[in-house]
């Protein structure tokens, strides 16, 4: 596969192209979706394909192709070529890119379970077992839908600067969604478990824990009562602080959206936050969902500080925005497969903790709210977000009161980030996946967090 | 490149269907799809890139006593498509059998449709895909110096499709798409908007990119200076791509028989009940003129169809595809979907396509110029998080202006919407006459009375 890399690379050169990128791919996935303890179907499926890029005049040319033959590849080199002059007629600010080292490299996975030896009656088992503790945690239970995914194969890149690297894929999912109704009271809930070590994740998330806590949250909801709107006090979960670090902090600190004038535009080296705050994105957590090795360019990934003691301190790059930015590439440029260019992605996003005590954090709020999981968050890039809340509570009197369903918080990044007067120091991390025209696999979380106040929506 | 003919594609799909019957598979059906297709993207003021994406490949469904396995690949070698019927029909085996599931659908006459291919879009070049979006472009540097164009672009997309089952379906069909789109902001002094956006799609080659880049630019002046506002309940109108996002996690979902018959519809048990206001009626339209989700048959081989849902209010009928057909002892509506980049490697999902609420004949202005004050919403962020269930939301409106007095006269900021789709359908009080396509949506501009607004305090 190198030689055939190789020699397209070279013809892509030999076109005149400034840089020249080619990705090849042979992924295996295995698929389930199961319905209330039935399954719909058992999928599996071999995709092979090529991504051709290339740097020409300043604007790029991208070809996929769902074939890997060696003339098919050229005829991609050549369509690519085409695509960036027709491009670059237009451009005013040539593209460049950053120097990076020419590496040659291969990474193996050693996952201890190999989901390509687990058979598909173990899959099965997992994701029945997980539906079967959930219906029978309480007879409201109506509903529950349970997606499992595998994705095992070998990434080979190369690139006209001399980098080879030929990377192992692997990747094991399971999303759990599930309804309950008690006369004209809906509930549901979701959750999504996530590794690149192994199927063994499946011995750390145990199908009947899993199960039962879904439910169990479920349940509590048909009680609950909706929020009051308006301003309050809150203490943030792990879950949702991760939510909110990644939708409302992180995409603005994604380098191509602060340069297209998201709010950070100009505040590199500036108070952006209460010092309490420190956040990281972080390629280099073992086994989480949102690492790897080397990024789609080629690029070593790493932990890259985000935000220290409240002070923006660097932003997510691939080569082409650290050149603008006169940075170093952070290894975030990343393709969910070969149909697609590398962007700018997040990896594990996280809030770093701190010392308080959860009873400390929640002890001096007359009455606000504990938002524990999400449902759902979005961000614009003027700051304004939003997260759907799946399970909260009432806090009265600095203790934990009444559930509370359907919330949503919504503010300003800025202004809230501002607002964090305390941080926990109970530390989770959260698989989920993101959307950015393609998915990436990514985590993200931290400690509890206090919020002076956030405005809360739901309820009427 | 030398792609495979329609009668090729239907002769690997034939092939696949036998391959796994021979197996021992009871019923086998094969979807096979061809996609290909070129965009230019705009970032930050300048076109910097564009991508041409060729995919295709070969799905297989293989029953075994109640169970249905499936496998795909993407190389249409008679090797690996002899691979994927065994495969999938290794996985039926290996699967729990479902006591639900009866048949995959036995053939059906299909319907026309038109406008769903334009023969122009099979050879346009990029070079005349990279003029429409220097128009774009320009049109939005010339409304306003403040206004950056973030990202955008023009695409077009070509796609052929086949079905073949064991019970002698076999269809193809063909489709062209071609599009421009527009992410916009404004930025004066220290006054950022948010994101504006405004698209145009269509099956046939007649799209306006200057439009597009106007009114997108249009939007993100006026949303400077923006305001806040107290919580409170007001008239809002809803324009297609606020509203689209709003129904589409809410209503879209309520209406499909999975959900109604796995309890996750509050529609479930109201067909013949009064859901919405008496001015609504919607269709679920599989084969209207040039509609972005029209083709001759789903995903399964059914023929798509014309589908009454509301009626002057009145719930009517839910959509099914062939397997919540049979469980309900219905027909299908021809709604299962095969979507994504790569169609042939997904299963039939329950989907609506063209969901059509039927003009008003209220002009857009006097739409306004009825409220007294109120607002207009062009888009809401964070509709996903809905409570898929009970119809209950809580989103932000972003752009978002307020009618005073007739007319709209400042933008806002920080203003969640909370209520329930169904109320906000009960609601309803005046649809205008100028229908759009939003993706899914077909519809003019709805306006709402009694919305919950939650401000700052």
């Amino acid at each position: 596969m190198k030689d055939e890399l190789v020699k397209t690379v070279d013809h892509g050169r030999n076109l005149g192209a400034e840089y020249v990128e080619a990705r090849a791919q042979q992924l295996f996935k295995t698929l389930l979706t199961t319905k209330d303890g039935k399954v719909e179907v058992a999928k599996e499926g071999i995709e092979s394909g090529a991504g051709v890029r290339v740097l020409l005049n300043g604007a790029w040319g991208f070809v996929s192709l769902g074939k890997l033959e060696s003339k098919l590849l050229a005829e991609a080199v050549d369509g690519a070529v085409r695509l960036a002059k027709a491009a670059s007629l237009r451009v005013k600010k040539p593209v460049k890119l950053v120097e990076t080292r020419a590496m040659e490299d291969r990474i193996v996975a050693y996952p201890k379970k190999n989901p390509r030896d687990v058979t598909v009656e173990e899959k099965i088992d997992v994701a029945l077992t997980m539906d079967k503790t959930i219906f029978g945690y309480d007879n409201r239970m109506k509903s529950c839908t349970i997606d499992y995914l595998d994705v095992t194969g070998t990434n080979h890149f190369v690139n006209s600067d001399g980098t080879y690297i030929e990377q192992d894929k692997l990747y094991v999912w399971s999303r759990i969604q599930a309804s309950a109704r008690e006369a004209n009271i809906f509930a549901s809930g979701r959750e999504e478990i996530g590794s690149t070590s192994g199927f063994e994740i499946f011995n750390t998330e145990i199908p009947e824990k899993v199960g039962t806590m879904i439910a169990k949250r479920i349940i509590n909801q048909l009680k609950a009562k909706t929020p009051k709107g308006g301003t309050f006090p809150a203490v943030i979960g792990p879950n949702v602080v991760g939510v909110f670090i990644h939708e409302a902090m992180g995409h603005l600190a994604e380098a191509d959206l602060t340069l297209s004038g998201s709010i950070l535009y100009d505040k590199l080296g500036k108070q952006i936050a209460s010092d309490a705050v420190t956040v990281y994105d972080d390629g280099t957590v073992a086994g989480a969902f949102g690492s790897f090795k080397y990024d789609d360019e080629g690029v070593l990934t790493q932990k890259t500080p985000l935000i220290e003691k409240g002070e923006l301190t660097g932003l997510m790059h691939n080569r082409e925005t650290a050149y603008m930015l006169n940075a170093e590439p952070t290894g975030n440029a990343r393709a969910e497969n070969f149909r697609f260019e590398p962007i700018i992605r997040m990896r594990n996003t996280y809030l770093a903790p701190g010392d308080r005590t959860f009873e400390e954090l929640i002890e001096g709020i007359d009455f606000g709210y504990y938002l524990k999981s999400f449902r759902g968050g979005q961000a614009n890039l003027d700051g304004t977000f939003q997260v759907g809340i799946q399970e909260a509570y009432e806090i009265v009197k600095g203790q934990l009161g009444a559930p509370v369903r359907n919330a949503s918080i919504s503010g300003n990044t800025l202004e809230t980030l501002h607002k964090v007067d305390a941080v926990g120091r109970d530390f989770e991390l959260w698989p989920g996946r993101c959307g950015k025209g393609q998915t990436a696999f990514i985590c993200d979380g931290g400690p509890d967090i206090r919020v002076r106040e956030v405005i809360i929506g739901g309820g009427a | 490149m030398a792609e495979p003919s329609s009668t090729e594609l239907v002769d690997f799909g034939k092939r696949a269907v036998n391959f796994a019957i021979r197996r021992g598979a009871e019923e086998a059906e094969a979807f096979l799809s061809m996609l290909s297709s070129t965009s230019i993207n705009i970032e930050r003021g300048q076109i910097v890139r564009s991508t041409k994406r060729i995919d295709q490949g070969l799905g297989v469904r293989a029953i075994y006593r109640k169970s249905v396995g499936f496998s795909y690949t993407n190389t249409l070698s008679i090797k690996n498509i002899e691979d994927a019927a065994t495969k999938a029909f290794k996985f039926a085996r290996a699967s729990r059998p479902d006591t639900k599931w009866q048949n995959l659908p036995n053939p059906r006459r299909l319907n026309e449709t038109k406008d769903t291919y334009d023969k122009r879009l099979e050879s346009i070049s990029s070079d005349e895909l990279v003029k429409m979006a220097a128009v774009m472009l320009d049109a939005v540097e010339a409304y306003d110096k403040r206004v950056l164009s973030v990202a955008g672009g023009v695409g077009t997309s070509l796609i052929h499709t086949v079905i073949v089952n064991s019970h002698g379906v076999e269809a193809y069909d063909r489709g062209t798409a071609v599009g421009c789109s527009m992410e916009t902001i404004a930025r004066d002094g220290n006054d950022v908007t948010p994101a504006c956006f405004e698209v145009n799609a269509e099956r046939i080659y007649r799209i306006d990119p200057e439009g597009v880049g106007k009114e997108a630019a249009r939007q993100a002046v006026s949303s400077l200076k923006a305001k806040k506002i107290e919580s409170r309940s007001l008239p809002v109108i809803f324009t297609q791509a606020a509203f689209r996002c709003l129904l589409y996690f809410t209503l879209i979902n309520a209406v499909k028989a999975d959900y109604v018959q796995r309890e996750r519809s509050a529609l479930k048990g109201k067909i013949g009940e009064k859901v919405a206001s008496d001015l609504v009626t919607v269709y679920d339209n599989g084969l209207l003129e040039g509609g972005l989700l029209t083709r001759k048959f789903d995903g399964e081989g059914v023929p798509c169809q014309k589908t009454l849902v509301i009626e002057k209010g009145i719930l009517k009928h839910f959509l099914y595809d062939n397997y919540s057909a049979n469980k309900s002892g219905a027909e299908s509506t021809g709604n299962a979907s095969r979507t994504g980049l790569a169609p042939y490697a997904s299963t039939p999902v329950l989907e609506a396509s063209n969901f059509v609420f039927t003009s008003g004949n209220t002009a857009p202005d006097e739409l306004v110029g009825e409220v007294e004050e109120g607002l207009i919403v062009y888009g809401v962020q964070g509709a996903h998080s809905s409570n898929p269930e009970s119809g209950e939301f809580s989103v932000v409106a972003t752009p978002v202006w307020k009618i005073e007095g007739g007319s709209v006269v400042y933008a806002l900021r920080g203003v969640m919407l909370t209520g329930v789709i169904f109320d906000v359908l009960k609601n309803v009080s005046a649809l205008g006459n100028n229908m759009r396509k939003i993706g899914q949506l077909v519809a003019p501009w709805i306006r709402v009375e009694d919305v919950r607004a939650v401000g700052r305090r």
